[in-house]
Parts: C-alpha cells; structure tokens; sequence
C-alpha cells in the first residue's frame, strides 16, 4: 500500500519538475534585460509595479514595460519591475521600490489610485506616475498618466462608419448599415471608448445604427464571443471591442460567423495572431510613449509632479494602429477621412465627447 | 493490522507528534531544495532568492507584519475548510462565502460609521458572520435534504456572490468617481493597525512593535482559531460534527442527526469564511470592490490541508502562507527572480505539504475501511 503511494507521489513529483522547468527556462530569455550601450549616466532608477495582470498580458503592463525599457536604452536609466500577483502586493511593492531609491514609481491600472495617494506621502522625495489613474488632486510628488481615448476611438468610429457601407473591402460587409461596441465594464473610462466610437461613427454616416453591449467584467473571453454572436446576429458587421481580454472572444465570434473586428490598447494584428483576416485596425494606446516621456521628463528634472496628464492625438497617446491585411482593399477615401478627422481633432477644429 | 497497532502505543504517540510536526518541516527544507534547483537551471541566485524571501517575511518588523497581514484572511478561510473537513464537508466555496462577508461588512460599516468602535466592530464582524452562514445555508440544506453535493453547490453560489458584488459596486453601491468600489466605511468600524495602537514614545522604545501593515485582524483570527479548537475539543457541537465525519452511519445509529449536523457545520464553515471578507474589508482596504480577495477562500483549502484539519494548525500553516506572499516582492528587487519562477516555488512548498497530508488521508482512510472489514 505504502509502496503505491509513494509510486504516486513520484510520478506527480516529476510531473510538477517538468512543469516548473518549461515556464521556467522560457522566462528567462524574457527577461534578460537589454544592457545600455554606453549611454550618458543618469542616476535616475525609473521602475513599475504591475497590477495583478503581470508583464505578459499584451496591454497596459507589457506597454509600460516597453515604454521603461526604451528609457533604459535611450536615457541610460536603470529600470525595474516588480509583478503583483495579489491586491495586498501592491502597497508593499510600491514600498519597497520606494525605499531602494527608485523614482519615478510607475503604478500600472486603476486599482492602484488609492494606494499611490497613500505611499506618496509616506516618500515626499519620491515622484510617482499613475498609469490610468485618476487623482481628485494629485500631490506634488505624483502625476495621473491618462489618454484621450474617445479621440482615438473617434478615428475608429470614422472608419467602421465609413466602412459598413463598403463592399469592396470584404466580403463580410453586409447591406444593413449597423455596427457594434462590445465594452468591459460599464464604467466612465470604457464610456470614453463608446462615446468617441459613436461620434466618429456619426460624422461620416448619421445614419448609422450602432450597438453597444458591455460584457460586466475584463476577463471572460466566453462572454466576448457570447456578445459578438448576438451583434452580428443584429447585422453588426464591424464591431469595436474595448473590453480587455472579453475582446479575444468577440474575436473569434468575428471568424465564426463573419464580421470586421476593430481591436484596441494594442496593434492587435500583431498580439493575437491569426486573426489578420477580420482585424481591420487598432485603437492603440500608447502607454509606452506617456511613460517613456515620463522618466525623460524625470531625467531633465521636469517631472510633471502634481498633474493629471492626458494623451490625446495631439501627443501621440493614442492612435490608429495600420490596416495590414486590408491595407489595399481599404479606398483612400476612408484613409482621407481618417486624415480629416485627425487633424481636425489636433487643430480642435473637433471636440470629441467623453459621453454619449 | 490491529496487533501491531495495539502492541505498541507509546511509539505511535511519538509517531504522531514526529509526523504532525516533523513531515511539514521536512516538506519545507525539500522544496527549498527543489526550488534552489529550478533557479539555478533558470539562471538564478538561489542563495540571494532565499535570503530575501527570508528578509521581506521574517527580516524586520514590517516585514514580519506583511506577513502577518497576509496570513489574517488565510486563517480564516484555513478555519473555514478545515472545520468543515471535520464534518467530511468539503466547503470548495469559501471565496463566495467570504465575498457575501465583504460585502456585508462594507455595507454596515458605512451604516455605524457614526457609531463607537465597540458597537461599530462587533456588528461587522457578526453581519459578516451571518452573511456567510446565510450563503452556506441554501448549498448545505440541498445536501442534507437531497444530497446534493456541496462541492458543487458551494461553487455555484461562489459565482453568485462574485458576481453580485461586481454588480452592486458598478450599480447601487458604488461610490462618486471613475473607480468601480464602495465607499469607505466608518474610521470607527476599522480595524485599526497594531502600531497605530502605541504612543510614537513606546515604539521609539520597543521598535519591533513597528508591524507595518498588520492589523488587529490576527488577533481576532488567532482567537477564532483556539475558539474552533475548543469547540471541535470539548463541545456537543463539535463532537457530533467529527462523529458524523467519521462515521455518519454510525452517528446516526448514535442517535446524531445527520442533516442537522450538516447543515450547522456548512453554515459554521460559512460564517467563518465570511469573517475573512470582513478582515479584509476593515482591515486593509476600508471598502469592497470587484478583485478585493486574491482567492484566499481557494488558499484556504490549502491551508487546511496543510494544517491537516487542526484549528491551531491552521496558524503556522497560514503563516507559511503570508510568508511566501510577503516575500516575492523582496524576491524580485534584490534577487531578480520574475513572479513567475516565484510562483511556481510557492507551489512546490504547497504541493510537497499538502501531497503528504493528502497521502497520509488516503492511508488512514484505508486502513479504516480494512479495520471496520475485519470487525
């Protein structure tokens, strides 16, 4: 009997090892991190702490990363990240990169807010950035790091309202002049998305109908796919989908049944692959560029302490990811829009609303 | 079989002590082992990973308290399984059962905020208590009336409760600005943290008062734990409950409801989950919103077994727990090992534990099945 188990217990044993090595030995090309090529010396240690996410979710936490790593290369910071895994990590890790000297502190996600009011006042001398984080009056020491995203939203708009009237562009492009918005949570930030999505969509065809359902949460792709049947279902035949993982879903509910996908944070042709054939463009956020300027501000001893910062067009925080695959069946006449409407929202010839 | 037991009782004695205490330790000093080897194949350096998983748990006062902190709700949910482990319940949903505590907690905390800590606390943490028992009731009547399984039904009230706080927090709940959460509840219904209790004087005295983050959660968690110890030790209560888990057939041969005992155990194992919401809720974050348990109903479980069922074991093995946690962070600073290597360490301690307790479970169970056979 004995002798049983213990057969058992080595056989799950070994499996365990084979498990934690594959992880283990992929992570550690991940990480290898870049050594500055004989930059000019700065002392600044610029670091983040992700929220529970973690580096590989392929949207604000990998952006973040890229935006640290590029100041890591370009200005000769020194840069760290620290991973949570629960919501009880992020004080304590904040905490301890403030006392080893870091600063800037990136906080990445909203669920941070309050922690970083907290420790920022414990660190005076420590300058903290909120990457979404929306302070009611940020202290001295700390900067919100927002973005316009109804402006890049706005330009999606432009393009789906143009392009469901368009056949050339695809075969999925039905007769009913309908489109549709799947969001996260029904949330003021998701609303922007919606909001600018909706306008866009109306100053090129103010006929349109769009359909907007929200999925209640970030995470469940089931539900994505679930809301992307029922738009299509409602003849949506290109839909904008700001809902985090929910998206992924909805993509697939795209190659299923037969409709145009709009993606969103990141160029989403590039970070979820085989999905060229529905992925029309992106509305890219460019977390990487509001936290690159972040430590460059630091370095030249600019930092924005005490500000909400929001990156629109204007500041390239957000923007149009390229069509790929559609690049040659899109007309220039839709391309032309974009252009209109881009610039009229630099010049401010164009105010694009937060809410419906 | 039952010779070699009878012969030689003082030596199972000492057995026992060396296998409830001894195993557990040993299990630690193997995965340490295992884990040192899985970094040095990475790339890593154990040595330095190790000394400051030890520093950011055990290395100072503040880090000592972040474990503390961490250890509070897994206590309580340890608490939770376990007792209803003693009963042969297998309560898989703590997390929601902890959620309705939370929620409950967060509700009446901003109802008494005008009152007294003495009236405010003790209501929240018997609301939160109620709150939990009451979401166990309905899973516990179906298996003691129909036999429905609890592991089943406590999971599916688990996505009940998680999705009814993530409703009420977006909808009816939710407080003035662009965060999705409640409002924060009375200074006075908060659990306040330890060193906040001393004057700066006696701190600057004592300085390894100075537990951080801590809060006055543990000491109720630890009073939880004997509590649970007591009445599982030396109740009716407790009694009928590991007679009807060892032996249902014979308690109610006994004269011991069956479904009662079944229905009080859950909602007991309910009302203590729940008061790890609470914890959480008072102690650390003032409010409830969507992501406010990182799973400690589903930890606990682990916990649980690691503490092989026992309430006073539920401490250290809790403990255990928050070290792990508390340590990553100094892990990837000074070490430089990703979360992702520390997690797979942290399951290897968890698994090398619980896979023992485990075994040693299905072993008695066999050798019970084959001494009722040859009785």
């Amino acid at each position: 009997m004995n002798r049983k188990w213990s057969k058992v217990l080595a056989v799950a044993l070994a499996l365990t090892l084979l498990v934690a090595f594959v992880p283990g030995c992929a992570s550690e090309q991940e990480t290898g991190e870049p050594t500055p090529a004989e930059k000019p010396a700065t002392s600044v240690k610029a670091a983040m702490v992700t929220d529970v996410g973690g580096l590989g979710d392929k949207s604000f936490n990998d952006l973040s990363y890229e935006g640290l790593k590029r100041a890591q290369s370009e200005l000769g910071v020194e840069i760290k990240v620290l991973e949570s895994k629960e919501i009880t990590d992020y004080e304590s890790n904040i905490d301890q990169l403030a006392s080893a000297g870091y600063s800037p502190i990136f906080a990445v996600g909203f669920l941070m807010t309050d922690t970083v009011s907290k420790v920022s006042t414990m660190y005076p001398d420590v300058n903290f950035a909120g990457v979404d984080e929306f302070f009611a009056e940020p202290p001295a020491n700390v900067v919100g790091l927002n973005f316009k995203e109804q402006e890049g939203s706005y330009l999606a708009g432009v393009v789906a309202g143009l392009a469901t009237k368009d056949k050339t562009i695809s075969d999925k492009i039905n007769d009913d002049n309908v489109i549709g918005f799947v969001g996260g949570m029904d949330v003021p930030l998701i609303k922007k998305f919606e909001a600018g999505f909706v306008a866009g969509a109306k100053s090129v065809n103010p006929d349109v109908q769009v359909i907007s359902l929200y999925a209640g949460n970030f995470t469940d792709q089931a539900k994505g796919k679930e809301l992307g049947y029922s738009l299509i279902e409602k003849k949506a035949d290109v839909i904008y989908a700001a809902a985090g993982a929910v998206g992924l879903g909805t993509i697939e509910a795209c190659k299923d049944k037969g409709a145009l996908f709009i993606g969103v944070d990141a160029d989403q042709y590039n970070t979820v692959p085989g999905s060229g054939d529905v992925m029309l463009t992106s509305m890219m956020k460019r977390v990487d560029i509001a936290v690159f300027e972040t430590v460059k501000a630091a370095v030249n001893g600019s930092f924005p302490g005490g500000q909400i910062q929001y990156f629109g067009l204007k500041e390239g925080g957000v923007d149009l990811a390229p069509f790929h695959d559609f690049e040659s069946k899109v007309p220039q006449t839709i391309k032309d829009a974009v252009e209109k409407a881009r610039q009229d929202i630099i010049s401010g010839a164009v105010t694009v609303p937060e809410t419906l | 079989m039952s010779e070699t037991h009878e012969a030689l009782p003082e030596q199972r004695r000492w057995m026992g002590v060396v296998q409830q205490i001894g195993a557990p330790v040993i299990s630690v000093i193997i995965a340490i082992g295992i884990g040192s080897v899985i970094m040095w194949v990475s790339g890593y350096d154990a040595g330095a990973a190790f000394a400051a998983l030890f520093k950011g748990s055990f290395g100072s006062p503040k880090a000592f308290g972040d474990t503390l902190l961490r250890a509070t709700p897994l206590i309580f949910t340890g608490l939770a399984v376990a007792y209803g482990f003693s009963a042969g319940l297998f309560n898989i949903g703590a997390e929601g059962q902890l959620f309705m505590g939370g929620l409950a907690a967060a509700y009446l905390g901003v109802q008494l905020a005008a009152q007294p800590w003495y009236a405010a606390v003790p209501v929240l943490l018997l609301g939160a208590m109620a709150a939990g028992a009451a979401w166990a009731f309905v899973p516990a009547v179906l298996k003691a009336r129909i036999g429905a399984h609890e592991v089943i039904t406590t999971m599916m009230f688990t996505y009940i409760g998680k999705y009814l706080v993530s409703w009420l927090v977006v909808g009816p709940l939710k407080a003035p600005g662009q965060i999705p959460q409640t409002v924060t509840i009375g200074t006075s219904a908060q659990l306040p943290r330890i060193q906040t209790l001393f004057s700066e004087a006696t701190l600057e005295a004592l300085p390894f008062l100075r537990f951080g983050r801590a809060h006055m959660g543990i000491v109720v968690a630890i009073l939880f734990a004997v509590i649970m110890w007591a009445i599982l030790k030396y109740t009716t209560l407790g009694y009928e409950a590991r007679a009807v888990g060892f032996n249902p057939t014979a308690a109610e041969t006994g004269g011991i409801s069956v479904s009662s005992t079944i229905i009080k155990a859950l909602c007991i194992s309910g009302a203590l989950a729940g008061l790890s919401g609470a914890v959480e809720v008072m102690g650390v974050h003032y409010k409830i919103f969507d992501q406010f348990s990182s799973g400690f109903g589903f930890t606990g479980i682990a916990v649980a077994l690691v503490a092989k069922k026992n309430p006073l074991g539920v401490i250290p093995a809790a403990l255990l727990f928050g070290a792990l946690s508390a340590g990553s962070g100094l892990m990837q600073l000074e070490a430089d090992v990703p979360q992702k290597i520390i997690s797979i360490i942290q399951a290897v301690v968890i698994f090398l534990i619980a896979a023992e307790s485990v075994i040693q479970w299905f072993i008695k169970r066999r050798q019970k099945e084959a001494l009722s056979h040859a009785g």
